[in-house]
């Protein structure tokens, strides 16, 4: 009604135009009366009193605007100038849709990485609101690994630290969905009472959890389920809430279907289930605490579950928050002290959390962001190429608009009209490209990883948008405006004299200018992408340590079927059995965990007979539990000693086996440990055998200790079975899951493949980003040599009548094309040696990221020089060539 | 009646500040239609200064919109059809503060162009 009102007024506080043309006639008929009785004749004073008024036209637009506020005056303008500007562009469409094409390009990459940061950095929780604002608590130990916190240790952060206006926790595991052949693993997060409400999750359907389901350990059978997991395995069952499902082989009650949108607050994992934090002990997670009863676990502060996050209070610090906890810290480590405690708690911003994906994809994106940079600013160098080259045809527009008397302002302002009218459309443009091609990559990524379940946020918003319509217009006004202003500088003796102006030769040092700084940028990416390209090749081909080829991995968990353990032992006994009894199968064995499987897993404390370790030592290791004949299966040489035999049983001596890194910090060398002793738990173990060090987690990381205990002497329900054979592997891969089957038909199999397709987990990541790489690679060659050819060929044309003059004077078309060619090259190498010492600089920040590569990797580096200066040469020549094979009289009379 | 001034906004200001004043100061003996008001400046003037209709016009459109003339629609003396201006209350307080800030500004400027006691001055 207001807005109604209001405009009402404007309409009122408008010039009355019928009645002021009126009172232009009357003013006309007066003036022409009273010429009349002064003598004239009727005409003479109708003209005179005309030609005394001037122009009527002018004078109603002057009265017009006397009524409009002067926002409505300047959105009239700029409506004006932005009409211009679509009918002077239309006019040349080539010019137009290239300058469009090629922001679009730069947008839509330079977008899709944003949108991966965004969804990494700035917001990394689906469904959360200002999730990037989190902090998150960890203990560090002397050595700066982090450790999680215990769930006694939570509950006094929780209920003492006042910086946070409250604190949950989670920790993501995976777990068996329901029970018998059915069954499937999904991942699921151990959550605190408090875990949605401190993240402000609400629940489609029935509850989320509350306080009130942390009370009793073992005692809240309950579960919240994701929005995925209702839609796909109960069909969106509008009865969901109070039907049962199987966790671990525990009925737990669905008490609500979790928001959309919120896929848990485990980055990268699509977390389907969320339990009470107090069902953890029950569902068979100990965190490594020695205690096996339920109240016990979650009382036992050296049992490590999870990194507490909640949002400060406002004013608080993260800085305040950590001098708190650090106090805190001391109070516990005085009141319930604990051999073997982290040193310090910190705090930072979740994106920092320990070992999150954040953690590992953001030197990879940052690098990411670099190349989108580099790419965004060929695009520019193009269009600022194109400006100039079209500011030529341009200047006599331009300078019959001065001459009429506008003034540069105005000019000024029509250029950068101009400039936006073509940034818009390639902003929306490049951010529908950017949201069309991120779901294909996303859908290679869930791909690769199945069949877990990955999830990347990839939706678009306001802030994504807002990003490429700044990038568009930043670009398209700094690069095509400076030039347009070049152009705008005209005065009519130089339009005149077109190729005499000196400013006609300052223009030639600009375009050849921009032709260096094309070539230089484009070898800098070049080079960059080269060499991420090849240290992911190198990753690849990098030899893990063990043999993944003709192997077979079948994963399965005989709780699942309610084994107990005298049970499993005499079902994994007659697995393998079955497995090595396979015709062309050469080997067997069983193993609790796979390599290179991205994500590390926990590390048990150890002792070493005869070694005294100094104070607050981090004398912890991962290990794996493995059957006999682990070793030769996977090929993983033995240093000394032997592996695990059919011997290595309960009655017999307990035994283990260590990695060369191990043996080498405590005893000085492999064949010095066999026979030494190694406390693990509270078993005293002799050392039988050192084995080859191995990639445990990803294939850029650091030596570090491992070791290894025989599953006859240390049991687990879930193991995975490996079978080695000559055959093809998928044949293989039947052959066990027979095996299986025939060891027990109901028993669920988790999952059966070649084991070279586990052991890519720890490549996914890498493999998105030299996706991503090679897009950026063949993205920014393009628009680089698109521009280069462009500004070449430009030079060339406009040297048309100089060929013609050259030809006329005797040249052959051969020395014509030689000249140009050596032009080009000229420029060309001016740029390649400008880029080269770019990235030189550049590849030493690439230097975290490349995996063995050298920075200054010589063949990255010649391909990248043979692929610019092969651009540049050919858009010299082809131009060239085509200009030589013209007539010398068309060329002359070409001006 | 042009005076030149560094800034363009400053001197439409003053241009049209003049321009408005003589114009309501015109209207001040009754009202009267724009050729009319043209007509008396421009004899109060001795042809000094002759005010264009594509400046009139707009000045007046700005006047009315101010609300301090108003507008109607009557005949002249020679029978015809004119649109008369007439000075409002307010038009009439805005036509003295105009007049003593004219009168400042040509004190002052007088003061600039004739020093009383200024010798050695160029001219």
């Amino acid at each position: 009604m207001a807005m109604f009102g209001w405009l009402q007024k404007l309409r009122r506080r408008r010039l009355d135009d019928d009645d002021f043309q009126e009172e232009i006639r009357a003013h006309l008929a007066i003036a022409a009366e009273e010429r009349m009785a002064e003598g004239a004749d009727p005409e003479t004073a109708r003209y005179a009193a005309l030609k005394e008024f001037g122009n009527p036209l002018l004078t109603t637009e002057d009265a017009r605007r006397v009524w409009t506020p002067w926002w409505l005056d300047a959105l009239h303008d700029l409506l004006g100038d932005v009409r211009y500007a679509i009918r002077t562009l239309a006019r040349s469409p080539g010019f137009s849709l290239t300058v469009v094409a090629v922001l679009t390009v730069g947008v839509a990459l330079n977008a899709s990485v944003f949108t991966m940061l965004k969804s990494i950095a700035l917001s990394p929780i689906a469904g959360v609101d200002r999730s990037a604002r989190l902090a998150v608590i960890f203990a560090e130990r002397s050595t700066g690994r982090a450790v999680p916190v215990s769930y006694p240790d939570y509950r006094s952060l929780r209920d003492h630290l006042g910086a946070f206006t409250d604190l949950s926790g989670s920790s993501v595991a995976k777990v068996n969905l329901g029970r018998g052949r059915g069954a499937r693993q999904i991942w699921a997060e151990l959550v605190t009472g408090n875990y949605f409400r401190v993240l402000g999750v609400g629940a489609q359907r029935g509850r989320t959890l509350l306080p009130s389901d942390e009370v009793a350990p073992g005692g809240h059978p309950v579960v919240v389920i994701s929005d995925g997991l209702w839609r796909r395995d109960f069909g969106a069952d509008a009865g969901i809430v109070g039907r049962t499902v199987e966790i671990n082989n525990h009925a737990l009650t669905v008490v609500g279907v979790a928001d959309a949108a919120f896929h848990g607050t485990t980055v990268v994992y699509d977390v389907e289930a969320f339990v009470p934090v107090m069902m953890a002990p029950v569902l068979g997670f100990t965190f490594g605490s020695q205690h096996t009863t339920a109240s016990g676990v979650l009382s036992d502060r050296a049992a490590a579950l999870f990194y507490p996050e909640g949002f400060l209070r406002p004013g608080a610090t993260l800085a305040g928050a950590a001098a708190q906890a650090d106090a805190l810290w001391a109070t516990l480590a005085r009141d319930r002290p604990l051999a073997d405690a982290a040193e310090r708690l910190r705090v930072v911003r979740f994106w920092q959390t320990p070992s999150g994906a954040p953690t590992y994809l953001l030197p990879t994106l940052s690098v990411l962001s670099a190349m989108g940079l580099l790419v965004l600013m060929i695009a520019c160098a193009n269009i600022a190429g194109l400006v100039l080259v079209r500011g030529v045809s341009r200047r006599g527009d331009l300078a019959v608009r001065l001459a009429l008397g506008a003034t540069r302002t105005r000019i000024v302002r029509l250029l950068i009209v101009e400039n936006l009218v073509l940034a818009v459309p390639a902003a929306v443009l490049g951010v529908l490209l950017a949201q069309h091609a991120l779901p294909l990559l996303v859908a290679q990524a869930e791909a690769m990883a199945a069949p877990e379940r990955v999830f990347f946020n990839i939706e678009l918003d306001a802030l994504i948008l807002g990003f490429a319509v700044a990038v568009a217009c930043g670009s398209a006004l700094l690069f095509g405006f400076v030039p347009a202003l070049q152009s705008a500088r005209v005065d009519l003796v130089s339009v005149i004299n077109e190729d005499a102006s000196p400013r006609g030769a300052s223009r030639g040092r600009m375009r050849g200018g921009l032709v260096v700084a094309q070539v230089a940028v484009s070898l800098l990416l070049l080079v960059g992408s080269g060499l991420v390209t090849r240290s992911l090749d190198a990753a690849r081909r990098a030899y893990p340590g063990f043999d993944a080829r003709q192997v077979t991995a079948v994963a399965m968990d005989v709780r699942q079927n309610g084994y107990d353990e005298p049970r499993g032992r005499a079902f994994y006994g007659k697995l393998l059995d079955a497995a090595r009894a396979g015709t062309g199968v050469e080997s067997a064995t069983l193993a609790a965990s796979l390599p290179m499987a991205l994500l590390d897993t926990r590390a048990q404390r150890v002792e070493m007979e005869g070694y005294q370790p100094r104070r607050g030592e981090d004398l912890a290791f991962m290990s794996n539990t493995v059957g006999p004949d682990y070793f030769r299966t996977l090929r993983i040489p033995l240093l000394a000693g032997r592996e695990f035999e059919d011997r290595d049983g309960q009655g017999a001596d307990p035994v283990v086996v260590v990695n060369a890194t191990l043996a080498g910090r405590f005893w000085g060398g492999a064949a010095n440990a066999v026979g030494k002793r190694v406390r693990v738990g509270s078993r005293w173990r002799t050392v039988v055998g050192v084995a080859a060090d191995l990639k445990y987690s990803r294939i850029d990381e650091p030596p570090r200790g491992y070791f290894y205990l025989p599953f006859l002497q240390s049991y687990r329900s879930s193991m995975v079975l490996h079978t080695r054979g000559a055959g093809p592997v998928p044949a293989l891969v039947e052959q066990a899951r027979g095996a299986v089957a025939a060891a027990d038909a109901e028993l669920p199999i988790l999952y059966a493949k070649p084991m070279l397709q586990t052991t890519r987990g720890g490549l996914i990541l890498l493999d998105l980003m030299a996706v991503m790489l090679f897009v950026f690679g063949v993205a920014g060659m393009a628009l680089a040599a698109l521009g280069t050819y462009g500004l070449v060929s430009y030079v060339v044309r406009q040297g048309t009548h100089e060929i013609g003059i050259r030809m006329a004077l005797g040249a052959t078309g051969r020395s014509v094309i030689r000249h140009y060619l050596g032009r080009g090259l000229r420029l060309g190498a001016a740029g390649a040696a400008l880029g080269v010492i770019g990235a030189l600089a550049v590849g030493q920040l690439l230097r975290g990221v490349l995996y063995g590569t050298s920075a200054t990797d010589a063949v990255s580096f010649a391909r990248a020089l043979a692929i610019v200066l092969a651009g540049v040469g050919l858009a010299s020549v082809i131009p060239a060539r085509r200009a030589a094979r013209t007539n010398p009289l068309t060329a002359l009379r070409h001006q | 009646m042009t005076l030149h001034s560094t800034r363009p906004d400053a001197r439409t200001d003053l241009l049209h500040g003049t321009l408005d004043m003589l114009i309501l100061r015109t209207l001040q003996w009754g009202p009267q239609h724009g050729y009319a008001i043209a007509q008396t400046i421009r004899a109060q003037s001795e042809d000094v200064l002759q005010v264009e209709a594509g400046s009139l016009y707009p000045a007046l459109q700005r006047l009315a919109r101010k609300r301090w003339v108003t507008a109607r629609w009557g005949q002249t003396e020679a029978n015809q059809r004119a649109k008369f201006y007439r000075l409002t209350a307010e038009g009439k307080k805005q036509l003295l503060r105009e007049e003593s800030r004219w009168t400042e500004l040509v004190d002052a400027i007088t003061r600039v162009m004739k020093p009383a006691a200024a010798p050695g001055t160029k001219e």
